[in-house]
C-alpha cells in the first residue's frame, strides 16, 4: 500500500476528533502566555536565564503537547477502533508509522509556532534583561523548543502504543514531568540530567554546565522517544489486535 | 470469484482453544450463515481471515491471499466486527471518511454508503448520538465502503429495529445475488433461517456442520403433517392402515409424525375424511440446530468447561 494515503487517513483522523486539535490549541495559547508571565518575573534571581525565561512557557505547553500524543493514539484502544484501522491498513509497521507521522509534524508545526510566539511576548515583557541574547541563541531556542515538544508528543504516542492506554500513559508522565524531575530533580544528581525532559531543555538555556549540551541534550530526548516508539511497534506487530 | 477459505485453522489463547482445526470455505454468491452460540469461536474466526489475530496453525486466505497481502484491502474484503468501533466524538460521515481515504476511495462514495444504510440525514451528526441500530447501519456502511467481493459480518442484525432487519435481510440478498461472498454470523436462528442459504456450524471452535440450509433442517429434522378434520375417527381408521398415527393437539388440530404431506393428503381424500386445513410441518432451523448441539454433547460430553 502506498503511504501518502495512510497519512491523510491518519491526518483527517486527527483534524476530526475536537480533543486533539484543541491539545494543540492549548499548547500555542498555555505556552505563549505562561512565556509572556515568565518574562515579567524573576529577572532579579542569581540563575536567571534570559534565554530559558523567552521560552519559559515549554514547561505547561509540553504538558498539552504530551496529551496530544497520547490521546491521538489512545482513540485507538477504546471499543475495536484499532480493528478497523488495522482490517483498513494491515501492514502494521506502516500504519504505524503514519499515524506517528500525522501527529509529528502538527506537533512540530505548533512547537514552533508556540515559540516563536514566545520569544516575541517574553522580549517585550523581559525588556531590556533580554538585550544580551544573540540571533543565534533564539534561534536555537525556538528551533529547539518546537522539536523539543514534538519529541515529547512522540514520547508519549510511542508509550501509549505500548501501554495500550492514554490515561494510564499520562498518569505516567504528566506526575513524572511536574514532580520527579522538577522538584527532587536538583536532589538526585546527574542522572536527571538524562531524564527526556530535562535534557531535552538544556537547548532553551543560555548558559549550560550540565554534562550535555543543547544539541546533545535534544539527542538524549530524542533517543527516549525512539525507544518509546520502538517498543510500541514492538507490541503492535506482536500483539493480536 | 472471490471466496473465503479456511484451512487446519487453529487459534489458542493461552490454554484455551477459541478455534479447533477448523476448516470450510465460503464461495461467492450465496448467502452463508455463520452459526454457533456465544463463545463457539466465531468472531475469533472472522479476525482471524482478516489478519486481526495471528492463528496458533492453519491458514485462512481470501481467493487464496493472506488478507494482510491485499492492495487497499477495502476494496476486496468488506468486514463488520463491532459496531461501537466508530469514534463517539467523530461525525458518522467523518468515520467513514477516514477509513476511504486510507484506501483511496473518493468521498462520493462514502456519500453512497450513508444514503443506502439510510444514514444519510444522520450523517453530520456525532456518533455518540446514534442509536444502537445506528451504530449498526454505520458498520454495515463501512463494510460495503469499498464495494467489495466479499462481504463479512459480525451479527449484523444486533439491536436493528424490525424494519432494519428485514433491509438486512434483503441487503444480504442482494450482495449474494450480485455474485459476492457474504458470510453472516448469528445466534439467533429464526433471523439466520430467514436469510441464509448455507450453514457452517460451530460449537466450541470445531466444525459442527457445512451444508445447504435446507439439507442440514432436513436431515436433523423428520417431517410432521398438521391436519384439522371434522371428523377424528375417520381420519385416524383411514390413517392407521397405513402405519400413520394421528396425535391430537390442544387447539384441536391433528399432528401426522414422519409423514409428508402428499401422502397424508390423499389417504385422507380417498377415505372422504372431510378435511378443513392440511399442512405441511417443515422442521425449524432451531430444531435441526438443538437436535444437532444434544448430539454433540452426547459424542464429547467430557470433563471440560461447559
Amino acid at each position: 500500500m502506498q503511504f501518502a494515503p495512510v497519512l491523510h487517513a491518519e491526518w483527517l483522523k486527527i483534524r476530526t476528533l475536537r480533543p486533539l486539535p484543541g491539545a494543540l490549541v492549548a499548547l500555542f495559547v498555555t505556552g505563549t502566555a505562561f512565556s509572556a508571565l515568565g518574562g515579567a518575573s524573576s529577572t532579579s534571581e542569581p540563575e536567571f536565564d534570559p534565554l530559558f525565561a523567552t521560552q519559559f512557557g515549554v514547561f505547561l505547553g509540553q504538558i498539552a503537547a504530551i496529551s496530544f500524543g497520547a490521546m491521538a493514539v489512545s482513540a485507538e484502544f477504546r471499543n475495536g477502533a484499532l480493528r478497523l484501522s488495522l482490517a483498513a491498513v494491515p501492514q502494521r509497521g506502516h500504519w504505524f508509522a503514519a499515524k506517528m507521522t500525522a501527529i509529528a509534524l502538527p506537533a512540530l508545526a505548533v512547537g514552533l509556532l508556540t515559540a516563536l510566539a514566545s520569544l516575541f511576548a517574553a522580549r517585550v515583557t523581559l525588556g531590556p534583561a533580554a538585550d544580551g541574547l544573540t540571533t543565534g541563541e533564539q534561534a536555537r531556542a525556538v528551533v529547539g523548543c518546537g522539536v523539543y515538544l514534538m519529541l515529547m508528543a512522540l514520547f508519549a504516542a510511542g508509550l501509549a502504543t505500548l501501554l495500550r492506554s492514554g490515561v494510564t500513559t499520562l498518569s505516567l508522565l504528566i506526575p513524572f514531568i511536574l514532580i520527579v524531575s522538577f522538584v527532587i530533580g536538583d536532589a538526585a544528581g546527574t542522572a536527571v540530567e538524562f531524564m527526556p525532559d530535562r535534557a531535552g531543555q538544556v537547548i532553551l538555556q543560555q548558559a549550560y554546565d550540565g554534562p550535555l549540551g543543547p544539541w546533545s541534550g535534544l539527542g538524549v530526548t530524542a533517543l527516549w522517544a525512539a525507544t518509546a516508539l520502538l517498543a510500541g511497534a514492538w507490541r503492535l506487530r506482536r500483539r493480536d489486535a | 470469484m472471490t471466496s473465503i477459505d479456511v484451512h487446519d485453522l487453529t487459534k489458542e489463547y493461552g490454554t484455551r482453544r477459541a478455534v479447533d482445526h477448523l476448516t470450510f470455505r465460503v464461495p461467492p454468491g450465496r448467502v452463508t450463515g455463520f452459526l454457533g452460540p456465544n463463545g463457539a469461536g466465531k468472531s475469533t474466526t472472522m479476525r482471524l481471515v482478516l489478519g486481526l489475530d495471528r492463528p496458533t496453525s492453519g491458514s485462512a486466505t481470501i481467493g487464496g491471499r493472506a488478507y494482510a497481502t491485499l492492495p487497499e484491502p477495502l476494496r476486496h474484503v468488506g468486514a463488520l466486527l463491532d459496531a461501537q468501533a466508530a469514534h463517539d466524538s467523530r461525525t458518522g460521515r467523518d468515520h467513514l471518511r477516514v477509513l476511504a481515504a486510507s484506501n483511496r476511495i473518493p468521498d462520493r462514495r462514502v456519500d453512497e454508503v450513508l444514503a443506502e444504510t439510510g444514514l444519510g440525514p444522520a450523517a453530520t451528526r456525532r456518533v455518540r448520538t446514534y442509536s444502537l441500530g445506528m451504530r449498526q447501519r454505520l458498520g454495515i456502511a463501512a463494510a460495503l465502503l469499498g464495494d467489495p467481493g466479499v462481504v463479512m459480518l459480525d451479527e449484523p442484525s444486533n439491536g436493528l429495529d424490525p424494519e432494519g432487519i428485514v433491509w438486512v435481510r434483503q441487503l444480504l440478498r442482494r450482495l449474494a445475488d450480485e455474485g459476492r461472498t457474504v458470510l453472516v454470523s448469528s445466534h439467533l436462528m429464526n433471523e439466520t433461517a430467514s436469510f441464509a442459504d448455507h450453514l457452517v456450524v460451530l460449537g466450541r471452535g470445531r466444525l459442527l456442520a457445512d451444508t445447504p440450509m435446507r439439507a442440514f433442517i432436513e436431515s436433523r429434522v423428520r417431517p410432521a403433517v398438521r391436519i384439522r378434520t371434522s371428523d377424528p375417527v375417520a381420519l385416524k381408521s383411514a390413517l392407521a392402515p397405513h402405519g400413520h398415527e394421528a396425535v391430537e393437539r390442544k387447539d384441536g388440530h391433528w399432528t401426522v409424525p414422519h409423514a409428508r404431506v402428499d401422502d397424508i393428503g390423499r389417504l385422507a381424500s380417498a377415505a372422504g375424511v372431510p378435511i378443513l386445513e392440511l399442512a405441511a410441518d417443515e422442521g425449524t432451523l432451531e430444531q435441526a440446530y438443538l437436535d444437532l448441539t444434544a448430539a454433540e454433547t452426547e459424542f464429547t460430553a467430557s470433563p471440560q468447561e461447559a
